[in-house]
């Protein structure tokens, strides 16, 4: 090939066919077998497109078998045929599967258009393409108590029967007696009815043992109870920062934590997943040109996506050196993990030491709710006032409240022990046979095992076999988890035997495998 | 007996022979092409790219002809953003990649093929590799299903044979390597765009200016010897009625994407030579290894090229790959094990959620309501537009960037609104137009 540099472009050159209408003349004069025009247009062919296109023998066009009895004329003409007009504007694929794998439900957070009802229609037609396709894992509803197998249908009608790790009932107290028994008693002696706020008449005597109780557990004697662990989150926020204070929150805290920063102001900065370091720069940072306002510093104990936790006594300390207070959201991990279930507070030596904690009751103590603890009786009444979410809203209902208590008392109790240590059976079981066969379990041994996928249509397909082949397990996407490192969160009961645990690990492992070859992946899942 | 014979001498090959040479290795690159020489590229690289070339010392020799810019323009239907790639995220690529934050450079450019090309292969002689150059690798020699050399034709006509512990293939998408092999194809994802180009001389675009419209595309960056690419790009499914008329449909193209340098070519310009394109684009990834033999650059993952980073992410994989097989020669660790260090490396999250990020943009799908808000939102926010941008080349993470919590704390500081920006004003209509094939 002759050189050809710039002062070498000449007019011609400027004028030449450009190379799909010279393809387009190669094609044409190989489907009458004239190999010699084949030549002819093929040396017109620009030096850009012939060293690219490294396969096709364009200086030997002239010596192919025009008979085509070798079969190199039509290979010649199918790699050309693929530059020219490729097999997918030839051969549609299945357009639902298509677009229900490849979209994210971010993707129709800004709908457009003045009319709100009719603006939802595109969210609409992509969930109805997940359900067609059976890639939807919201909205399943269970045909009885959620055990260690639940029986479950999925929102197309369709049934099936699997080892649950779908369900957030850590010390398996759905199916103990003493906490049915608990509930009827409330039921018989109160009814099902709180019939108001917890300010004005609301709540019961249970309430106030329950407050001692939880008090008790996390060493801050200052409850308040919510309706709900996300209520709990949000207004614990809005009750306390004001617009011009700071929110500095751990990028994966919470959604409620995350919403309550957003709602209460515009300065909330987001510090890199359990990174103190980062948090006392930013803290330093905040101090260097706002000595006036409030700071709160918002983190999860046990962080449900990714099972790992902060060094919440270096966290609390650098909050008190810059005037900042910590807010700790211990949902997961109270109850049960740590010494006599009191989480991760109680395996840092921290009960009674951090500023405020939150939780919520609907993990390990059985029951829709939540609480804000600290040791101050004013935080306490400042919160039930500003905290709409609590003043504004019907109290935990008695059965609630009662089953809730009797929870709380079976944590501390020998059995609580017992107990966890039949969860931490079960979860190391779980994590050992999936590490075992190859697969990446992320943080720590917890009632949570995140179970690492990364690519969503990977763990989309992957749900899809497991529902059939009798594994119940949540899958997280964005926006839970960031864009690409969707996972499987499998949350582990003190019911589930460790022959069931390594049983489903089987299963998963032979879905992933399945599902990777289904879709022809070659990607893995570590991080980087 | 070569410790390394590397097939394709352009980007991917070029580098890694350089770098293997460097550290001692006995390397054989041969090319069928002579240099200098062109070949289908973007011509593109952005700040990660221009890093390496500073980390192997080649990067005075491609600025002293080439120009570069820092701050680049991004204009998504009429809403402009400008920026730059952060230092401080180039610094933290190059460690968690490489482990080695050295030589970073914020500057991007656009350089011609047959410049680069030449330079890389001229480099990686001086360090000491045997350069081959018209010379035709036809048959590659396995032994008890190991891949231990070559056989082809050489510049004089003669056939010749070679030897290595390694062949690396480095000769792009349609790799003859890789089809001799007979190698699957693995995450396919077929829609793509056609992408049409040339060279323009007579005006000064500033710097390199990306523009999206509908379904549409087009850039121009100044490039080597006084000129300017200008590039257009659309879905695939419209290259048909594209190919009727080529240059006015390039025109048509450039008027509507971005008036502005429609007007400015149609007024001002004088191509230099004729209109190149191609639709061979859709992205699919290779197995990385094998017996005797290693994938490096497009041969191990093909992209579309709308994100311009094909020669970029060659440079990379020299770098991965050269220091993979750099432990294995020197008898720090196993073949495999080597391997599979630069397989963690390159099938990994990050690599997968890029992957998909090039792979769904390339569908020219018109950008959604949410998606247009969102460069709204970054408006007047240069740190949030800055990693956009780094996160649009493969610098940042996707998963930072696209993260729940992110893209709502950007809405609530957003200091514009959309009522200044046209495309607003009947959103459904526009993106109903916007589904209509230009050049039916």
């Amino acid at each position: 090939m002759p050189h050809q540099g710039a002062e070498t472009v000449t007019s011609t050159d400027l004028h030449q066919r450009d190379d799909g209408e010279l393809i387009e003349a190669i094609l044409d004069a190989a489907g009458r077998g004239d190999v010699e025009t084949m030549a002819r247009e093929a040396a017109e062919v620009s030096e850009m497109t012939r060293n690219w296109a490294t396969h096709i023998p364009w200086d030997d066009l002239a010596t192919l078998d025009a008979s085509g009895a070798d079969g190199e004329l039509a290979r010649v003409v199918a790699d050309l045929t693929e530059m020219w007009e490729p097999a997918h504007l030839r051969n549609p694929v299945d357009p639902d599967e298509e677009y229900a794998l490849d979209k994210n439900a971010y993707d129709f957070y800004r709908p457009a258009g003045r009319d709100l009802l009719a603006r939802t229609e595109d969210f609409y037609d992509w969930v109805q393409a997940r359900r067609r396709t059976e890639t939807w894992q919201y909205s399943r509803v269970l045909e009885a108590a959620p055990d260690s197998v639940a029986e479950i249908t999925n929102d197309l009608g369709k049934r099936t029967r699997g080892i649950n790790f779908n369900s957030q009932d850590y010390l398996s107290f759905n199916t103990h007696p003493a906490i049915r028994e608990a509930a009827v008693r409330a039921m018989r002696d109160y009814g099902p009815h709180s019939a108001g706020s917890p300010m004005v008449l609301g709540n019961t005597r249970i309430s106030d043992e329950l407050e001692v109780a939880l008090g008790e557990l996390v060493g801050l004697e200052h409850v308040t109870l919510f309706p709900t662990g996300w209520s709990a989150g949000f207004g614990a926020i809005v009750g306390l920062v004001r617009q011009s204070d700071h929110v500095v929150i751990d990028r994966l805290a919470h959604s409620c934590l995350q919403q309550g920063a957003r709602a209460a102001t515009r300065n909330v900065v987001r510090y890199e997943h359990l990174n103190v370091e980062a948090v006392r720069q930013h803290l330093a940072d905040i101090r260097s040109h706002d000595s006036r306002n409030g700071i709160l510093v918002v983190t999860d104990g046990l962080f449900s996506v990714d099972a790992d936790w902060p060094d919440l006594v270096t966290l609390q300390r650098v909050c008190r050196e810059h005037d900042a207070t910590l807010l700790v959201d211990v949902a997961h991990d109270l109850g049960s993990m740590g010494p006599g279930g009191t989480g991760v507070l109680g395996m840092q030596n921290l009960l009674g030491e951090i500023d405020i904690v939150m939780g919520a009751f609907s993990k390990t103590f059985c029951s829709n709710g939540g609480f804000v603890a600290s040791r101050s009786p004013a935080l306490k009444q400042y919160v039930k006032m500003f905290s709409n979410s609590h003043f504004f809203s019907n109290a935990l209902s008695p059965v609630q409240t009662a089953v809730v208590r009797e929870a709380a008392r079976i944590i501390r109790s020998p059995e609580g022990d017992e107990l966890r240590a039949r969860l931490f059976t079960a979860i190391h079981a779980l994590r050992d046979e999936l590490t075992g066969r190859g697969l990446t379990c992320m943080g720590e041994p917890s009632p949570i095992v995140p179970l690492l996928i990364g690519n969503e249509k990977l763990a989309r397909t992957a749900n899809r076999l497991l529902f059939d082949r009798g594994v119940l397990a949540f899958m997280v996407e964005f926006p839970v988890t960031p864009t690409g490192s969707s996972r499987f969160r499998l949350q582990v009961q003190a019911g589930h035997r460790p022959e069931e645990a390594r049983e489903a690990a089987r299963i998963i492992e032979g879905a992933i495998a399945d599902s990777r070859a289904y879709l022809s992946s070659a990607f893995g899942s570590a991080a980087r | 007996m070569y410790d390394a014979i590397v097939v394709g001498g352009r980007c991917a090959g070029a580098s890694t022979a350089l770098l293997l040479a460097r550290q001692g290795h006995r390397v054989l690159v041969v090319d069928r092409s002579s240099f200098p020489s062109d070949v289908i590229s973007t011509h593109f690289l952005w700040p990660h790219g221009m890093s390496y070339l500073n980390r192997w010392g080649l990067l005075d020799q491609v600025t002293a002809v080439t120009p570069t810019h820092t701050v680049i323009d991004i204009v998504n239907d009429g809403i402009p953003l400008s920026g730059s790639v952060p230092t401080s995220l180039l610094r933290e690529h190059f460690r968690d990649l490489h482990g080695d934050d050295s030589g970073v450079v914020q500057s991007y450019a656009s350089v011609r093929r047959r410049v680069l090309d030449q330079i890389l292969v001229e480099a990686a002689a001086k360090a000491g590799a045997e350069v081959r150059t018209h010379c035709t690798v036809r048959e590659l020699i396995t032994e008890d299903g190991r891949v231990v050399g070559v056989r082809g034709r050489a510049a004089d006509g003669q056939e010749f044979e070679e030897r290595a512990r390694i062949v690396v293939g480095a000769d792009g998408r349609n790799s003859f390597v890789a089809r001799t092999l007979d190698l699957p194809r693995f995450d396919e994802r077929p829609r793509c765009t056609f992408a049409y180009w040339s060279y323009w001389s007579g005006f000064d675009p500033g710097r390199g200016q990306i523009h999206r419209r509908g379904r549409l595309g087009c850039a121009v960056v100044p490039t080597n010897f006084g000129q300017n690419m200008v590039l257009v790009w659309g879905p695939s499914e419209w290259a048909r009625e594209f190919r009727a008329d080529v240059p006015g449909n390039v025109q048509r193209a450039l008027d509507f994407v971005s008036p502005e340098l429609g007007e400015l070519v149609r007024t001002q310009g004088t191509r230099e030579e004729r209109i190149y394109g191609t639709l061979d684009q859709s992205g699919f990834l290779r197995p990385l290894h094998g017996p005797g033999w290693v994938l490096v650059g497009d041969a191990e993952s093909a992209k579309d090229q709308c994100t311009a980073i094909g020669m970029t992410h060659a440079f990379r994989d020299a770098e991965l790959a050269s220091a993979a097989l750099h432990r294995w020669l020197t008898g720090e660790s196993s073949l495999d094990e080597a391997m599979a260090a630069y397989e963690g490396r390159r099938r990994s999250q990050n690599s997968a959620a890029y992957y998909d990020y090039v792979c769904t943009l390339s569908e020219m799908r018109p950008y959604r309501h949410d998606e247009l808000q969102l460069f709204v939102a970054l408006r007047g926010n240069q740190e949030e537009t800055d990693r956009f941008i780094a996160t649009h080349a493969d610098i940042a993470p996707v998963s930072e960037f696209f993260q729940a919590s992110n893209l709502f704390l950007l809405n609530d500081a957003a200091k514009e609104s959309s009522a200044g920006y046209s495309v607003f004003d009947d959103f459904a209509a526009t993106s109903r137009t916007y589904q209509q094939n230009l050049f039916a």
